[in-house]
């Protein structure tokens, strides 16, 4: 359970990210964050696992006060938690199985980090999460040999080798073409399904939004204007997130 | 557990034979070099002559380093400044025409081939075997020094112009063609405007570097700073041997400014 | 250039629909003026002259032709100290490219975002660099004494100051993406660079290291000169004594070794890449 108390951040140059958030968010939701470009919706979820810093208020995961973790502990929580990116964030120079290994980094001893030598276990789960994502056979081909979809999947696939019980997704499907895209959304839909993992996803396509989260956030300017179920979500409630510009014109940006 | 992920997990290339080979071999290489290492000195000795090195870099003599006289650091370092750059504008005067008889995509392999030879073996003889050959003609002092530089100039530039000849964009050419223009024509404005930023970048490097080799000049006393930083090295002056360093080290450093701001500008325009 | 602007003012040319298009003053003048000041200055303090040069240029070619004729039976002494030259250069670019790599580290602004340690850093680094190469092996062989070991530490400082700054360069055009996908894991910074910016670096690195060896064989040849070991300790000798056909020999055989191990050495670097 992720709980937003009374959340804030505000930027070093004098920038509002959030305005006083007040949040709930159950396990195994799939949450779809919607809102401008500077919005907030990135410092919203990259917030969650301390990629950013709040400044005032109390965020609490499982019953954890992140502002108040210490490094070490920061870390063993960060496990906890995947992470997708816009940009997939690969070592597109190595092959798709070194890359999903990577989640299993941060447990390994240094030598075998330095001479990058995994666990037969290991290999065996990333081969496993690898085929939960239908990319078994590019297992050992250079990531930078795939389509940009392909890279996304195998970015999941390393979220997934961490055993995540929150994955958070910042614009996964930006960088990918409309029918990509959604058979990316599709995959997340699965997992959350299949494995109760909470899913939170900015998102600049609304279409997309609407159709696989089952609960929206809407953010304006820092802060929350819309928190409810997808369905419910109007053409009124859309001008309000997007300050009256009509969202198609967004997702072609 | 699933059999298509025992299999893939099978299908993983092994190449660490290959990799343990790597290792052998650097370990041995590097075992077998160690035995270069022997020392003349005993130790105890060299740690004292360190610290009095250290110690005259950091107390120059200042009267050297501000005497504008002939012999003085800052006539020295002008005199390495000009051997520096003549050498650098003769090594390409020298390196223009043995560049375009070495370019593949001007000339017939065998002659590029001959050509790549002749500037490799240019490039191995030393500079100071170059600079007792000028020796010979100019006598010693500077002249000889900047005609050394010139041919152990040679290697490099006509390295970099090669390049930037084999990387000509030759579609230019076919307009200026459709547009009538003479060969004259052609090659004022069609190849010059291409190799001129590079050529220039490249010798502006090549400065760079020269001003540093310099040095070696004053080991057969072909002018420049080198011979009197010897001079002072071995008379154990080395309040002397750190005026002329941190002289030098501040020359090189600035120039090193100026010339990687031209650089840049040159290739970005 | 503002300065320059405003002294050269921009030259005004009115199109035939009445537009003002300003054209500004070339520097190619002034660039040129400096130029030709600056090589006449470098004639007259090297006492260049053309003259000196045709009427006595063909002793340059007297050394030259003695040389031209390698002496073959001296070939027999010359492997031990090619042996030594190609030692000191593989000790010496193996240590200071190992030795370059945690200066490096501390030199990339995407690493370490303390101003202070990377200024201080470079500084270091950009000072080592200028030191001529010579001069290192002279000072080293006044605390090492003759021998092989000075050179090994010239090889290795000189070695050390080119790739430590080609790879903190490497470094900071590195992709940080992956690096900011191990910290979201919870990797540790020295984690998250062993797995996401390593394996970016280090085909890179190797290639920088190989080409500074090679670089170096011929360096370490010169290097010997001064009495740090290898090759040119025998140059000196032979020279000394006036036997050309000798140094053509020692020359001859440093060529093939060059132009062998440049061979090797660029058939990897291809690969690598």
């Amino acid at each position: 359970m992720i709980e937003f108390k009374d959340v804030s951040k505000i930027y070093s140059n004098g920038v509002v990210g959030l305005d006083h958030v007040n949040l709930t968010i159950e396990q195994g939701e799939f949450v779809g964050i919607i809102g401008l470009s500077g919005a907030g919706k990135s410092t919203l979820l990259r917030s969650i696992n301390r990629m950013h810093d709040i400044t005032s208020g109390s965020l609490m995961v499982d019953g954890l006060e992140i502002s108040k973790l210490k490094t070490k502990e920061l870390r063993n929580f960060r496990r906890k938690i995947g992470m997708i990116f816009q940009s997939f964030n690969l070592v597109t120079r190595t092959t798709v199985i070194r890359n999903v290994l990577m989640a299993k980094v941060p447990d390994m001893t240094f030598w075998r980090v330095l001479l990058g030598v995994f666990k037969k276990e290991d290999k065996i789960e990333a081969l496993e999460n690898l085929d939960k994502v239908g990319i078994l056979d590019k297992a050992y081909i250079r990531a930078d040999q795939l389509s940009g979809g392909q890279q996304q999947r195998v970015a999941l696939a390393r979220t997934l080798t961490q055993n995540p019980q929150i994955i958070l997704a910042d614009e996964p499907v930006a960088a990918l073409d409309p029918v990509t895209a959604k058979q990316v959304m599709n995959d997340f839909k699965r997992i959350n399904q299949e494995m109760n993992i909470s899913i939170l996803i900015n998102i600049h396509h609304v279409e997309l939004a609407l159709e696989y989260a089952d609960r929206i956030i809407g953010i304006r300017a820092g802060k929350i204007v819309y928190d409810g179920p997808s369905k419910d979500v109007t053409e009124e409630v859309l001008n309000t997130i997007y300050e009256g510009k009509i969202p198609n014109e967004m997702e072609e940006a | 557990m699933n059999e298509a992920i025992l299999k893939m997990y099978e299908r993983e290339p092994k190449n660490w034979y290959m990799k343990i080979a790597i290792a052998l071999l650097v370990v041995g290489l590097l075992a077998w070099s160690l035995s270069a290492v022997q020392s003349g000195n005993d130790t105890g000795e060299g740690i004292k002559i360190a610290g009095k090195i250290v110690n005259g870099i950091f107390h120059p003599d200042t009267k050297l380093l501000f005497d504008f006289t002939t012999s003085g650091v800052a006539y020295l370092l002008l005199e390495t400044l000009c051997i520096a750059f003549l050498g650098t504008i003769v090594g390409a005067v020298l390196s223009v025409p043995l560049s375009f008889f070495a370019a593949f995509n001007l000339m017939p392999k065998p002659v590029a081939l001959l050509f790549r030879v002749l500037i490799m073996a240019i490039r191995t003889i030393p500079a100071f075997v170059y600079g007792l050959m000028f020796i010979r003609v100019t006598g010693p002092g500077a002249f000889a020094g900047l005609l050394t530089m010139s041919l152990c100039s040679i290697g490099m530039i006509s390295k970099m112009f090669i390049e930037s000849i084999e990387n000509l964009d030759i579609k230019i050419l076919e307009s200026l063609d459709a547009a009538g223009c003479t060969m004259f024509q052609k090659i004022r404005y069609g190849i010059l405007p291409q190799l001129f930023p590079d050529f220039m970048s490249t010798l502006i490097y090549r400065f760079d570097m020269n001003l540093r080799d310099a040095t070696v000049l004053g080991l057969v006393g072909a002018g420049g700073i080198g011979a009197p930083l010897i001079f002072a090295m071995s008379a154990y002056k080395w309040n002397q041997v750190g005026a002329i360093l941190v002289g030098l080290v501040v020359l090189i450093l600035i120039i090193e400014v100026i010339s990687s701001k031209i650089r840049t500008r040159l290739i970005s325009g | 250039m503002e300065f320059y602007d405003k002294v050269w003012k921009p030259q005004k040319l009115v199109l035939s629909n009445g537009k003002v298009v300003e054209e500004k003053r070339s520097r190619t003048p002034v660039i040129l003026l400096l130029f030709i000041a600056a090589t006449y200055l470098s004639v007259r303090i090297t006492g260049f002259s053309f003259y000196t040069i045709m009427e006595r240029g063909s002793q340059f070619f007297v050394i030259l032709r003695q040389m031209l004729s390698p002496d073959f039976s001296y070939l027999g002494s010359i492997w031990k100290p090619l042996l030594d030259t190609i030692k000191m250069s593989l000790l010496g670019s193996f240590l200071g490219s190992i030795l370059a790599v945690p200066f490096a580290i501390l030199a990339s602004y995407n690493l370490v975002k303390n101003k202070v340690v990377l200024a201080v850093v470079r500084v270091f680094l950009s000072i080592v660099r200028t030191i001529p190469t010579l001069v290192t092996a002279l000072l080293a062989t006044y605390i090492w004494g003759l021998g092989t070991m000075a050179g090994t530490f010239a090889i290795t400082v000189f070695t050390f100051s080119y790739v430590g700054k080609q790879l903190y360069e490497m470094i900071e055009t590195v992709d940080m993406g992956a690096y900011e996908a191990m910290e979201a894991i919870g990797a540790g910074r020295a984690y998250a660079f062993l797995s996401a910016i390593l394996p970016q670096v280090l085909p890179g690195y190797l290639s920088v290291s190989l080409f500074c060896f090679e670089g170096n064989v011929r360096y370490a040849a010169i290097l010997g000169y001064v009495g740090a070991g290898g090759l040119g300790l025998i140059l000196n000798e032979k020279i000394g004594w006036r036997e050309y056909d000798s140094v053509g020999m020692i020359l001859l055989v440093l060529f093939g070794t060059v132009l062998l191990i440049e061979t090797i050495s660029h058939a990897i670097r291809k690969k690598l890449m």
